[in-house]
């Protein structure tokens, strides 16, 4: 051995711990349909605004968050199956995802049925869940884009403070567009350029 | 040259199969054979030969199932396995620190 062949060994592992890495990557699916399932419960929920039938919100949110948590789960084991590797950036994952999950649930339907506060405040609450869960995220994955996208979120809860409790909902959208659909579409065109190197 | 220096380098892990098996299991929970085969980019029956070097040393466990009726090899790397990749890296930094 020389040492242009322990620079090699050193390049190998180094190579083959960031390979690991891309696992990550693919997790773009969840990003997406947890992205889509809140726009559409945010619909259901201003829907309901709109109509004045305020006792009905929480119902619109366990719906949406039923149908999220179901995917999640199914998804979660089919994702695990086809990586063939559990990483421990994707067990701190699933545990950051599952804590949020339940705190969308407290904030989003709990906490408003027992009458703690008004329906209005539960996007503001959402919106500063979701930016602990995409900051966390950023931390994890070590991506400076969705840390950025967390600090939007947080930006967005406190902006949401000044408008009006009708169109508070409505502001989450534009937030869950560039703070969760978008990292989304970018981890999917890096999962697919990953694909397609592996293919190659 | 400095000789002394490679005595260190343990001879199971030095071996550009079993570093790659290592390396990967040092960083997951657990990795199917699969996913080893195609990170690493050897073939079945190199890579069978490196698990079994590896954990005849007691460095990786290997845990054999079923998943319907498709056999499901799954690897994990050890406490032993974990402190020898610590101690290889160690020398080789060591070596390359040396030579600078």
């Amino acid at each position: 051995m020389n040492d242009l062949q322990a620079k090699d060994e050193i390049r190998l592992i180094q190579e083959m711990i960031e390979r690991t890495k891309k696992i990550t990557a693919g997790s773009w699916m969840f990003f997406l349909v947890w992205g889509i399932v809140v726009i559409l419960g945010i619909g259901g929920m201003y829907a309901l605004v709109s109509i004045e039938e305020f006792s009905w919100i929480w119902l619109n949110w366990v719906v949406f968050m039923g149908i999220g948590v179901v995917f999640s789960i199914v998804y979660g084991k089919k994702f695990e199956k086809l990586e063939g590797a559990r990483t421990y950036a994707n067990i701190a994952t699933g545990h950051v995802c599952f804590a949020c999950g339940m705190a969308f649930i407290l904030v989003g339907f709990i906490f408003p049925l027992l009458k703690l506060y008004s329906w209005g405040l539960i996007p503001v609450l959402i919106s500063m869940v979701a930016g602990i869960l995409v900051f966390t995220l950023g931390g994890i994955f070590e991506w400076n884009l969705l840390k950025w996208c967390g600090v939007i979120w947080w930006l967005g809860a406190v902006g949401m403070i000044f408008a009006h409790e009708n169109y508070r909902a409505l502001l989450v959208i534009p937030l869950l567009l560039i703070g969760y659909i978008m990292p989304a579409l970018v981890l999917r065109s890096m999962y697919q350029k990953q694909r397609d190197e592996n293919a190659s | 040259m400095h000789p002394e220096k490679f005595e260190q380098l343990d001879p199971v892990i030095h071996s550009r199969i079993r570093l790659a098996v290592l390396s990967i299991l040092i960083s997951v929970k657990e990795a199917s054979f699969n996913y080893l085969k195609e990170t690493i980019g050897a073939t079945d029956g190199n890579l069978s030969a490196s698990l079994s070097k590896l954990e005849e040393a007691r460095y990786i466990s290997i845990k054999k199932a079923f998943k319907g009726k498709k056999p499901l090899t799954t690897c994990s790397i050890t406490e032993k396995g974990r402190n020898a990749f610590s101690a290889y890296l160690k020398a080789l930094e060591t070596y390359i620190g040396f030579k600078k």
